[in-house]
């Protein structure tokens, strides 16, 4: 994976296409784990675990969806904080 | 009509209101992405606060309009039509809500248009600002508009068979009980309670809270039709008779 790119389909296709970051999938999970009132330092080490498991998934593919990244960031976050899980899960199933 | 009797109308009309969704969605997302960006508890309580006075205004405002337009376009030989046309529109949105007021699928997703839904979900992730959680607020009653004109315009045909004073009762009344789901969720979130526990509730509970919407509306619809259409026309046929 290091020094992998890793192109992610947003949105099925209807927004282009972009790099996988690890920073944006970190702060994503991060903003998630406080969003449901967990500490900082917990929440800090649950970014971090859910990165590395997406980032063993990925392995090597060159092409992964939005929907994909998402949908394992928060089953590997169901595991650590299931309340986190389902807002980060659900943030786009609100409105 | 006594005044208390059309102040009970007008509190029927306002709990139909509050069960209506958009605005809580919101808030509940505005709050959320604003504890998530590690803003201070002070900051979110200005956010959800403006949000929720935003909320008010636009009702307030929308509600006044409402009255004042019946109360220049609508003769008195009008009102019967008037109130046929309002029970049907409240039979019909009340049917509607039964059927379609959530979509299908997991979460509070809502039966409004999706680029709107997209579009205001994204305005409230970038809301930073008092101002713009103001603004926000006075959309969200905009963008339910459909779902909240029905018992608005009961409220505001109610409302002109009164007094002044009790007009400007009324009027408060409807905005007090139409923000209380709003108030309710604002003050949970002021409280420290978890915004993932308010968002499982409500998705626990969506069917429940469409099926109560849906026949508020229908018994609104009911007990209009029979107050204010078939009681005249009944009574004047009895007057006729003798």
């Amino acid at each position: 994976m290091p020094g992998q790119l890793i192109d992610v389909v947003k949105r099925g296709g209807e927004r282009p296409t972009e790099q996988f970051t690890r920073d944006k999938l970190h702060a994503s999970v991060l903003a998630a784990c406080l969003s449901v009132r967990s500490p900082e330092g917990e929440a800090e080490t649950a970014a971090t675990n859910v990165c590395e498991a997406v980032i063993i998934w990925c392995g090597r593919k060159s092409e992964v969806t939005s929907h994909d990244l998402r949908r394992k960031a928060a089953e590997h976050l169901h595991r650590i904080h299931p309340e986190a899980a389902y807002l980060y899960k659900h943030h786009r199933l609100v409105l | 009509m006594q005044p208390l009797e059309s102040l009970i109308i007008v509190a029927m009309a306002a709990l139909v209101h509050a069960s209506f969704q958009l605005s809580v969605s919101m808030l509940t997302l505005l709050s959320s992405h604003t504890i998530g960006a590690k803003h201070s508890h002070r900051r979110l309580l200005r956010l959800s606060g403006s949000f929720t006075l935003g909320v008010v205004v636009m009702t307030l405002f929308m509600l006044s309009t409402i009255a004042l337009f019946a109360q220049k376009l609508l003769k008195s030989t009008d009102m019967m039509f008037a109130w046929i046309a309002v029970c049907g529109l409240l039979f019909g949105l009340g049917v509607a809500v039964w059927i379609f007021y959530y979509r299908r699928e997991q979460g509070t997703t809502l039966w409004i248009p999706r680029p709107l839904a997209l579009f205001l979900a994204e305005r409230t992730k970038q809301t930073k600002q008092a101002a713009e959680a103001f603004s926000l607020g006075l959309t969200s009653v905009i963008a339910e508009f459909l779902f909240i004109v029905p018992p608005m315009l009961v409220s505001a045909l109610v409302l002109l068979s009164l007094p002044a004073l009790w007009q400007l009762g009324g009027i408060l009344l409807y905005v007090l009980i139409s923000l209380s789901s709003l108030l309710i969720v604002h003050m949970l979130i002021g409280g420290g309670h978890r915004i993932s526990r308010i968002q499982q509730w409500r998705e626990e509970h969506k069917r429940f809270l469409q099926f109560a919407a849906g026949s508020g509306l229908l018994i609104l619809g009911f007990y209009v039709y029979v107050d204010r259409v078939l009681s005249p026309a009944v009574m004047s046929a009895a007057m006729g008779v003798m």
